[in-house]
């Protein structure tokens, strides 16, 4: 365990930014700012957040701001200093109820969202057992950044500690790559198959019958 | 297989759950952006009923109120069963007594209410 110093030490000045940043063993550009995973969400301020993003904006092209569920204390903190944000959603009533609900506050801080669908099961979506890729995106009216599968590789890769995007045969993986791809400014174009599920289903919609 | 799965699905899409969830979230997710409160909704509900008593006699139980959305547009829906327009009675108050008192009502009642506020008394029959 490598962690010293977290974000809240960063904040009240105990320790320097790249004193309590930790840097990946896989990636030589990726490093990793601990949350405190003893103190409330309260104890540092939305402006002390800022700061201490603003800091790390100087020297990393990218600061990924891992947000809680739900619009509590820490979607709000994370909100502080973001320019854009990702909203992922699960193909379920209450998450893109939950969803629907961020897009709107942060639309009224004035950040631009893009969607992510997760835990997708396309044979559940042919059946009529679960919400469509163009469901999700009719009702939450934003540009879809990425859509991943549900996958069996993801809950073994977390067992393991292990990011599952070195994990080649894994579909989650390559839909993570992607996304992060398209981050990056790179047409990756959406995968075929996320609409119309089958040969009728991608058929009948070319006709505009579905 | 493909076929057959095709043209069933078809047939029976409307009674899978994902149809049901569609419109179990438009419902919910209308009235979540139009930022009424519970509470609100209900007063707001009460308001509408006693305004339309003034002008019609209504069922109470039959007003519902809701939202449709219309691609990116909600509207307010108010379906409200009117059985006849509410005549006005000769001294000038509304017959059946106070408003926020009605329910369906048969002809034969409605004959007596009138008859009860002509003669000027203020008990209403059968309310």
């Amino acid at each position: 365990n490598r962690v010293v110093f977290n974000l809240v030490d960063v904040a009240k000045g105990v320790c320097k930014p790249n004193q309590a940043i930790v840097k990946s063993k896989k990636s030589n550009n990726l490093y990793l700012l601990p949350a405190s995973q003893t103190d409330d969400k309260d104890v540092v301020s939305e402006e002390e957040i800022k700061k201490v993003i603003d800091l790390y904006k100087r020297e990393f092209n990218f600061v990924l701001i891992d947000s809680p569920a739900g619009i509590e204390q820490g979607f709000k903190n994370a909100c502080a200093a973001a320019d854009k944000a990702i909203v992922v959603t699960n193909p379920e009533v209450s998450s893109i109820r939950d969803a629907d609900r961020v897009i709107g506050l942060l639309a009224a801080s004035g950040i631009d969202s893009r969607l992510v669908i997760n835990r997708i099961d396309f044979s559940m979506v042919r059946r009529g057992d679960m919400l469509s890729v163009e469901d999700v995106q009719d009702i939450l009216g934003i540009d879809l950044l990425g859509v991943i599968e549900k996958d069996e590789s993801v809950v073994i890769a977390a067992n393991c500690g292990e990011p599952v995007v070195y994990n080649p045969k894994s579909s989650a993986g390559k839909a993570f790559s992607r996304i992060a791809r398209r981050l990056c400014g790179e047409p990756v174009p959406l995968t075929d198959y996320i609409y119309g599920q089958s040969f009728w289903g991608r058929l009948t919609r070319r006709l505009g019958v579905a | 297989m493909k076929v057959f799965e095709f043209l069933t699905s078809r047939l029976f899409r409307n009674k899978h759950s994902g149809s049901i969830a569609r419109s179990r979230l438009h419902f919910v997710l209308v009235q979540d952006r139009s930022g009424l409160t519970n509470e609100e909704m209900v007063e707001f509900r009460k308001d509408m009923i006693d305004v339309m008593k003034k002008y019609f006699i209504i069922d109470d139980n039959g007003v519902e109120v809701s939202y449709e959305r219309n691609g990116a547009s909600t509207t307010l829906v108010i379906n409200s069963p009117v059985l006849r327009r509410r005549v006005k009675a000769v001294n000038g108050s509304a017959p059946g007594g106070k408003i926020g008192n009605s329910r369906t009502k048969s002809h034969k009642e409605v004959r007596r209410k009138k008859k009860a506020t002509q003669q000027g008394g203020d008990k209403v029959a059968n309310n």
